[in-house]
């Protein structure tokens, strides 16, 4: 499976800390983050329900409701012989869980440095709002830290391919599954417990997949815990986000174009105009990022989308 | 995905050039459902010469004569009847029919339910537009309530036709309907429904600016194109509340899928059946 590749662990140096046992007064704090339709609330009322049922008192508070547009996601449950407050402050909470690379960077502050456990999936979900410069090839706003340049701020982290495991189980919703099998490596409740709480909150149609994403999720920390961490940062997040790039031409049939301005309207750069034919053309041909929605929306097939090779321009000309 | 081959498709490879520009509108939307068509065959991989188009009488039923395959344009209401022959005597062939809101459900509303429920696997692309545009903008059977048309100058008062919903009810092995607006996704409707062994209906919701946008004042073509956003729901939408959707929105993507004998092969089959029967007949 390829979720086990070692590459994706980076586990702390040195002996691994024991899971950090329950503290005798202090609650324990879990911060599960992730963007909209993951699965951040099902994690987090799994292991409430769990802590609940253990005679903890707990509270859970979180901030939804950004599922259809991708936005941020987050619960916080605290358990323990009393709890107080129903929120984890900056730098306490116990072990953060991410459902998605870049969250798991926006909430590293609140992981208690030195002992915090942080798990978080490298699966990317890049916002639309990280994409300013439409160009292909632009670089893109999006978290640039690696596996490995955040092990210095975490005690114990783990970078798991939580998706990839899913999808090779066949169900890449399954993948907060998988992260709750990792998150019940540094709780000690038993196992049995674990897959019962499982069970109350996914459907009962994946129950199968998901008790075997589960799994997967605890065997794959418990076999890192073994491995020596290695430098490198898993391959997805060394990869480019972008498209090949190359230099953009539109190819326009002057005679075919009826004047009917829907290019020239709808471009989201606002690039083309019509000429003092009537005609359209490009006006700025910096700005067209190749998106094609001209040559796709034209109803008179007028525009082509060209991209040319950047090497290649010289010889051509 | 359909977009990868977007960079590879051009879409003049499957044009009679000779016969460009064609004879639609400034803007009217059945260019841009031609476009869509002509992709989901390019992704197919569909030879042009297996590749029969049949279309019937209007805007929509012109748009045969710029495929560059076998094409008929035939009489008005009924490509499907034509198509049905041909898919019968030919099931080599792909047999693609594009008609529009009129000739399909007015003048050919009969084929259209009999093709429905024979479930021979024919692709039929029903261009609605909401308007008799060719003729002059009278009213069709998918007008919209208080439309204006030249026959209705007061606005429309019939209740308007659900197509798909009349497509799943007889039958059709294949329903769905998507917008001229969102090309790859529309394209990659019609591949599904190209794909799919038996009758698949398609209904493209098509922007006739000249006529019926002009009449009703819609304005240009790309503000209808614009007004299909906010008035589509993709049917993975249909049961949520809070969506960016407004209320009376027809659903889009693919709205029914049965796996109902097709009728091609199980006719072919019951002939060869009939066939063995009698020469083991005069053997005897
Ligand atoms: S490809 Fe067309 S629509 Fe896209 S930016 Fe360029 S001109 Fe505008
Ligand atoms: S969409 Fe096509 S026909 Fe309309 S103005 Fe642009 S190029 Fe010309
Ligand atoms: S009359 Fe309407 S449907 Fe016909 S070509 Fe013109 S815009 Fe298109």
């Amino acid at each position: 499976m390829n979720g086990r590749r070692a590459t994706h662990s980076t586990a702390a140096p040195g002996p691994v800390p024991a899971a950090p046992a329950a503290k005798a007064r202090e609650p324990m704090n879990v911060l599960i983050v992730g963007v909209g339709g993951q699965g951040v609330i099902m994690v987090s009322k799994a292991l409430a329900w769990l802590a609940q049922s253990k005679g903890f008192e707990v509270k859970q508070s979180e901030v939804h409701g950004m599922a259809k547009r991708g936005g941020t996601v987050f619960s916080h449950v605290r358990f323990g012989p009393q709890v107080w407050s129903p929120t984890i402050a900056m730098g306490e909470a116990d072990i953060l869980i991410a459902l998605e690379w870049a969250e798991g960077m926006r909430w590293l502050p609140y992981l208690r440095p030195e002992s915090g456990v942080f798990l978080c999936d490298t699966k990317r979900i890049v916002p639309p709002f990280a994409c300013l410069n439409r160009h292909p090839g632009a670089p893109m706003r999006y978290s640039r830290e690696t596996p490995a340049e955040i092990r210095e701020h975490v005690g114990e982290g783990y970078a798991i391919a939580a998706t990839e495991i899913a999808e090779a189980l066949g169900n890449e919703r399954a993948a907060n599954v998988v992260l709750l099998g990792a998150l019940s490596t540094a709780l000690d409740f038993p196992i049995a417990d674990w897959e019962a709480a499982v069970a109350q909150f996914v459907p009962k149609k994946t129950l199968t997949v998901n008790l075997e994403a589960f799994r997967s999720g605890r065997d794959w920390i418990e076999q890192a815990r073994l491995m020596t961490p290695v430098a490198e940062a898993p391959v997805e997040a060394q990869q480019p986000l972008t498209n090949a790039p190359g230099k953009v031409r539109l190819e326009i049939t002057e005679e075919w174009c009826k004047s009917c301005d829907i290019c020239v309207k709808l471009c989201p750069e606002r690039c083309l105009r019509l000429n003092a034919d009537r005609i359209v053309e490009l006006a700025d041909a910096e700005t067209c990022t190749g998106c094609r929605l001209c040559e796709w929306l034209c109803p008179d097939f007028a525009i082509r989308v060209h991209f040319d090779e950047v090497a290649l321009e010289g010889s051509r000309s | 995905m359909i977009v990868d081959s977007a960079p590879a498709f051009d879409v003049r490879e499957y044009l009679r050039k000779e016969m460009m520009p064609h004879f639609l509108c400034p803007g009217c939307g059945h260019g841009i459902a031609l476009r869509a068509l002509l992709w989901a065959l390019h992704e197919l991989k569909v030879d042009k010469d297996k590749l029969a188009v049949v279309s019937g009488i209007g805007c929509a039923g012109r748009l045969s004569a710029y495929i560059d395959a076998s094409t008929f344009h035939v009489t008005h209401g009924r490509p499907l009847a034509y198509a049905t022959g041909l898919a019968l005597a030919r099931p080599d062939l792909r047999v693609v029919v594009i008609s529009g809101d009129g000739d399909c459900l007015a003048i050919g509303g009969n084929h259209l339910i009999h093709a429905c429920r024979r479930n021979l696997k024919i692709t039929c692309l029903m261009l609605n537009n909401e308007v008799y545009g060719m003729t002059g903008g009278q009213v069709s059977p998918t007008t919209s309530e208080m439309r204006v048309t030249t026959t209705t100058p007061l606005g429309n008062s019939e209740p308007h036709f659900d197509a798909c919903a009349l497509a799943a009810a007889a039958g059709a092995g294949f329903v769905g309907r998507e917008g001229t607006r969102h090309v790859p996704k529309l394209a990659e409707l019609m591949l599904a429904g190209l794909e799919h062994p038996g009758f698949s209906f398609i209904e493209v919701l098509s922007d006739c600016t000249e006529i019926f946008g002009r009449k009703n004042e819609m304005g240009s073509s790309s503000e209808m194109i614009l007004r299909q956003k906010s008035e589509l729901r993709p049917e993975a939408y249909r049961d949520t509340v809070d969506t960016p959707f407004r209320a009376n929105e027809l659903p889009t993507g693919v709205l029914a899928k049965n796996a109902r004998p097709e009728y091609g092969a199980a006719y072919r089959k019951a002939a060869a059946a009939i066939k063995a029967a009698a020469a083991k007949k005069g053997r005897k």
